[in-house]
């Protein structure tokens, strides 16, 4: 069981505090990714050409193969939680650090799409299309590494000898995690699939 | 803490069963996505494309919120969390898209 201070829960809502402020805070996520998506679809709409011949430069093979990461990421996280509610640890363990391996496995590919679109002499500032893609699937790369950091943590301290057993907290972490997931969703399709082919 | 989520037997097979249908869903996105719509439908075939890619994004998100984040088993207040933004984002994206130039 977690300590005291954790277990304590909201009395509207009957959610522990920490994971009702996740939501809260997730909240403001997705204003914040709203104001990417509403500044990108006015700029998209005044130039179109522009958008769908840059668009057409993008690998899409690479982000296909991201997509497939985070998802099975999120289902590895979803299982960890899970394993640990049943104090299952070495499963947890072995799902935590699946986990981890995606979120590394979908930084290295962003890595290579980067440095391809580098060699290419196409960088943030070449056009308004570069700088949105840039700048969204950038934000999202350090959500990504935002998230690891609490994993990796977790993730050893589940090798100790007291061993981490805070479900709610994975849990939290979790809600964290789903969410990269889902904003990925979304980035998908609108950079990299609905231009018009040429 | 999960008392009032169902058994994590059930709980299991929906976690393999949403991963599954978001591979699909992805595979369908990209396919989607491909060059079927026949050029005479001109500006039609790309709002078409945007549609069913939008389509297939909102499905997807709705099985992660409701099935990996359990706002299916959680309270309903925490819903309210999700609804009031996602519906600025739909204000937000149709008045730039319709209302707009």
């Amino acid at each position: 069981m977690s300590s005291g201070l954790s277990l304590a829960h909201e009395p509207v809502t009957k959610v522990p505090h920490g994971k009702l402020a996740m939501w809260i805070f997730l909240a403001s996520e997705i204003m914040f990714f709203t104001g990417f998506f509403g500044a990108f679809i006015v700029l998209r709409n005044s130039n179109l050409e522009l958008f769908s011949h840059s668009a057409a430069e993008l690998t899409k093979g690479l982000a296909l193969l991201n997509t497939f990461i985070l998802i099975g990421s999120s289902l590895t996280m979803a299982l960890s939680i899970l394993n640990l509610e049943k104090g299952n640890t070495g499963k947890f363990k072995l799902f935590l650090g699946l986990t981890i391996l995606c979120g590394f496995g979908f930084l290295i590919v962003k890595t290579i799409e980067y440095s391809t679109k580098f060699n290419h002499h196409i960088f943030p500032w070449t056009n308004v299309f570069f700088s949105f893609y840039f700048l969204m699937t950038g934000f999202h790369a350090i959500h990504v590494i935002a998230g690891m950091i609490p994993m990796t943590y977790m993730f050893i301290k589940a090798f100790t000898k007291k061993g981490y057993n805070h479900p709610v907290k994975v849990e939290t972490l979790g809600l964290y995690w789903h969410f990269v997931d889902l904003v990925w969703i979304f980035l998908f399709p609108v950079l990299y699939l609905i231009f018009p082919a040429h | 803490m999960s008392g009032h989520h169902p058994d994590s037997k059930s709980m299991f097979d929906s976690y393999i069963k949403v991963a599954s249908a978001l591979f699909v869903l992805t595979v369908l996105t990209w396919v989607a996505a491909l060059d079927w719509v026949p050029k005479s439908w001109g500006e039609a075939g790309n709002t078409l494309h945007i549609a069913i890619g939008l389509l297939i994004a909102i499905v997807k998100a709705y099985m992660v919120f409701y099935v990996f984040m359990h706002l299916k088993f959680d309270n309903k207040f925490i819903r309210a969390f999700v609804f009031v933004p996602i519906f600025l984002f739909f204000v937000l994206t149709f008045a730039l898209n319709v209302l707009g130039p």
